[in-house]
């Protein structure tokens, strides 16, 4: 680490919430190109943090006492108008959710450069130029015609650039981002983190980066704080950290690292889907969303599929086609031996007792005029038993005095653990697991990702895992599968997609995959799996491969002719007869 | 009136505070004063509503007169009897009329709201989930029925079935249950989709049972709130189709009646046959609307 004269330096700040401290007496120094993680679970005081070191905090809040010196200027200590020019100078803040941060009344162009002018001055047409300079240097495809969009007509990816370039506009001393990347897709989040580390470098600013996610910490991080309750419980170089974390949270949250996964998967074949296809029509003109297009896979019993892909993939809608919550328009689905698209209305309510599902969001999933004991009772048939009840509870985790609760009295982690006891309740053998981590804190994930191995062990069940986080589908998952554009491109056994993927849609999405170990990181390797521009709409679909228009390795048979599946002889689905052809 | 009160005194640190209240609190007490009215009105007046007395075309007390009245009458002295209000030119004590008038004006709104309401969330939830066209052909119905002007369907209405509270209720009813249908299907739009109502279908449950277990009771809220906003207007409704004749039956003590039959005496300068029954139609309204501000508030938390 660099040892000159750190650029920022807390000492002993401190911001109270009514009686209660959110920031108890915090040190920490950066220094000059440093970029530093401060990570945390929910609630832990990193944004009232964040916030705290502009001199700013959220309206019931107050700064008790500490120095926040910035260059050896005590930026506390100052009145409101001189913290002002330093804010958006010296210090840049990025924060969550970059479309809501922009002005949705004027070009993006104008805000980074009337950003710009605040602090730096000079005439209108020179603050336009730095404007589309800025872009520039992020990357940005025609910076001159884009400058003159508004906030709705960029893309996520492109929105969080702009903050980035009002934010590095006056080359501040030192960024501030709070979670940057959370909503974003893995590839744009990729391309925004390359970005901000490589500036970071390229001027010698710090860089404070708080997330929950450690991957973004491995790859991107020099040093790492973890904060709790307000403190500072550890504060340690990336690699010392990942290696032996000392706070329990890290040590937690890394364990998942060490345990292989459960072993099994290896049953009869229990469901097997066949050319599924869903089309959703459009409201205007006869054209259709092509949502799923020539599905075909098997679970077996005791195994766990996992399903990956990006947003508007298909995969949540193959999810529920299975059990018939969207109907299919095409392909076949059996279930132990039954076609479950031609099950009669009684049958297929006898069915979807033995196909469960659990969703992302777990608050929604719970009706919030009912007790954990009603919704959990819902499930089995006749008037549960307390017993029954209670041991259910208790499998999941959660202790029987919850059962008298509404679910909005526990947290989301607790939440989804009774969207889980409802599932397991009518003994299924299949359960679609649609995104069920993607809303929970890290800290919570964990807990349910040991909790759905432990289910699995023990009730012989199978899942289709649906998510798009990476880390998450290994953790869990026998076989995956990958999706683009409401097709499987790749199927194959955990290993065989993580360590050696054939797609390059798979590679893409790998390469974009963020590994939470600091020997691997991004910023270390070529990049060379990068795909161009982003996924076509699924309403105009390309005549041949999906993803041609995208592919480095493209050829003119791949833009003509429609790819099939082929099985390799190690036993994986490839969709994509060039690298098919020359494995053969 | 909270985004004043913020106004004027900034943080110290509050956190999103509801309105203040005592709107509320006034709302809460003029409505369950109403309810209690309607219920016991009749029965605590001093004079009978419906029987005219000697003093006819009776002023009310003077202001300077009143503490020695009230102080007479707390003590249970001797005195003669007093009408707070005076009497009206048949000699019927305005006070004991309108205290009375409380449970046909009250009961008629209550009722009404009570018939639209049941009716209206039970065809908004067949709205909301029925096939796109039986749920079309149900909305335009009640379009139709909200598009006709709301007094003159309330007075063809009275006029075809005869003036009885019955058919008033019934009127009304009419009349407001489009509003319960909009609204509530709204409201089961938005819920139908939630995870909580598929996790239920994944367990084999009918749709039916979905809809009346899971949907209604999570979309009945914005209708509910609705109720007390609408009742308040009923209680003018009534009023008013009382006032053009088209209303309750004449002795009836009823406000709008009251109004309309002391408004050819205001001339003459006897007001308070008709500001009385005013002054407890305007009292009654503004309660609810308080009530149903504050409950809408408490509820969008």
């Amino acid at each position: 680490m660099p040892a000159e004269t750190p650029i920022l330096r807390v000492r002993g700040l401190t911001v109270a919430f009514g009686g209660e401290r959110a920031v108890a007496g915090f040190d920490l120094d950066i220094a000059p190109g440093e970029i530093v993680g401060l990570t945390g679970d929910s609630g832990a005081g990193k944004s009232t943090l964040g916030l705290a070191l502009l001199g700013l905090v959220r309206p019931p809040g107050r700064i008790l006492g500490g120095t926040v010196e910035l260059e050896g200027i005590d930026v506390l200590a100052l009145d409101e108008a001189r913290r002002r020019r330093i804010r958006g100078a010296k210090i840049g803040l990025i924060v969550q959710n970059p479309r809501a941060s922009l002005s949705p009344l004027h070009p993006v162009g104008q805000q980074i450069a009337d950003a710009y002018r605040t602090h730096e001055g000079g005439t209108r047409a020179g603050a336009a130029a730095r404007a589309v300079d800025m872009l520039r240097v992020l990357g940005l495809n025609d910076p001159e015609r884009r400058v003159h969009a508004y906030p709705h007509e960029v893309s996520g990816g492109m929105a969080q650039r702009v903050l980035i370039a009002m934010a590095l506009g006056c080359g501040p001393r030192l960024l501030v981002a709070d979670e940057p990347t959370s909503g974003l897709d893995v590839t744009i989040q990729a391309q925004f983190l390359d970005d901000m580390w490589q500036s970071a470098r390229r001027v010698g600013s710090a860089v404070l980066l708080m997330t929950q996610d450690l991957s973004i910490i491995a790859n991107y991080c020099d040093r790492v704080v973890v904060m709790q309750d307000g403190r500072r419980v550890e504060d340690a170089p990336t690699p010392r950290f990942f290696a032996a974390p000392a706070a329990a949270y890290g040590r937690t949250l890394l364990s998942l690292r060490r345990e292989a996964p459960p072993a099994g998967g290896d049953g009869p074949v229990l469901l097997s889907v066949r050319g599924l296809r869903k089309v959703f029509p459009l409201r205007r003109g006869r054209k259709v969303v092509h949502a799923v297009d020539g599905v075909s896979f098997d679970i077996h019993r005791g195994e766990t599929l996992g399903l990956v892909g990006e947003s508007g993939s298909g995969k949540t809608t193959v999810g529920r086609c299975l059990l018939r919550l969207v109907e299919p328009d095409g392909g076949e689905v059996t279930f132990d031996g039954i076609d479950v698209r031609r099950a009669a209305p009684a049958g297929l309510r006898r069915l979807r007792r033995q196909l469960q599902v659990v969703f992302q969001d777990p608050f929604d999933s719970l009706d919030p005029r009912w007790t954990v004991a009603d919704i959990i009772a819902e499930a089995i048939e006749d008037r549960p038993d307390p017993d029954v009840l209670a041991r259910l509870l208790r499998d999941v985790g959660l202790d029987r005095e919850v059962a008298r609760l509404p679910p909005r009295a526990l947290g989301l982690g607790d939440q989804q653990r009774v969207n889980i006891a409802r599932a397991i309740a009518v003994r299924p053998a299949l359960i679609v697991l649609d995104e069920p981590t993607s809303a929970l804190t890290p800290l919570a994930r964990v807990g349910i990702i040991r909790l759905l191995r432990d289910l699995q062990v023990r009730l012989r069940v199978s899942y289709l895992f649906i998510s798009h986080d990476l880390s998450t589908v290994a953790h869990l998952s026998h076989r995956v599968a990958v999706m683009y554009l409401g097709q499987i491109v790749e199927l194959g056994t955990r290993a065989q997609i993580f360590d050696q993927p054939l797609h390059p849609y798979s590679k893409a999405l790998l390469a974009a995959h963020l590994v939470a170990d600091p020997s691997r990181r991004r910023v270390d390797q070529p990049q060379a799996e990068a795909l161009a521009g982003e996924s076509p709409s699924p309403i105009d679909l390309p005549p041949g491969c999906f993803l041609a228009g995208r592919c480095p390795q493209a050829e003119d048979s791949c833009r003509a002719a429609r790819q099939e599946v082929a099985v390799l002889a190690d036993g994986r689905a490839l969709r994509c007869d060039r690298v098919a052809a020359a494995l053969a | 009136m909270s985004e004043m009160l913020e106004a004027l005194h900034p943080p110290p640190a509050q956190v999103a505070r509801p309105m203040p209240p005592a709107l509320f609190l006034l709302g809460c007490g003029i409505v369950a004063l109403s309810l209690v009215m309607m219920v016991v009105g009749p029965w605590i007046v001093p004079f009978d509503p419906g029987r005219p007395g000697p003093d006819i075309g009776m002023a009310p007390p003077s202001l300077g007169a009143l503490p020695a009245l009230a102080w007479a009458v707390l003590r249970g002295l001797p005195h003669a009897p007093v009408h707070w209000f005076g009497t009206d030119e048949t000699g019927l004590d305005v006070f004991s009329r309108v205290v009375a008038a409380s449970r046909t004006d009250v009961a008629i709104a209550v009722g009404a709201n009570a018939v639209s309401l049941a009716f209206g969330s039970l065809l908004g939830l067949a709205a909301g989930t029925a096939r796109p066209f039986l749920a079309g052909l149900l909305m335009r119905v009640s379009d139709l029925l909200q598009a006709f002007p709301v007094f003159i369907t309330g007075m063809i209405l009275v006029t075809m079935a005869g003036r009885s509270e019955l058919t008033i209720v019934l009127a009304l009813a009419l009349l407001y249950t489009p509003i319960y249908i909009r609204l509530t299907r709204a409201e089961v739009l938005a819920q139908r989709h939630r995870g909580f109502v598929d996790a239920a279908r994944a367990l084999g449950r009918t749709e039916l049972w979905i809809a009346l277990r899971h949907i209604l009771p999570n979309a009945l809220t914005p209708a509910l709130i609705q109720a007390s906003v609408t009742i308040g207007l009923a209680i003018l409704m009534t009023a008013g189709l009382s006032f053009v004749g088209a209303g309750v039956r004449p002795p009836t003590p009823e406000w709008g009646l009251m109004i309309a039959d002391g408004s050819n005496l205001m001339v003459q300068g006897e007001w308070w046959p008709s500001l009385f029954p005013g002054v407890a139609i305007s009292f009654t309204v503004f309660g609810y609307a308080c009530f149903s501000n504050g409950l809408e508030r408490y509820c969008a938390r």
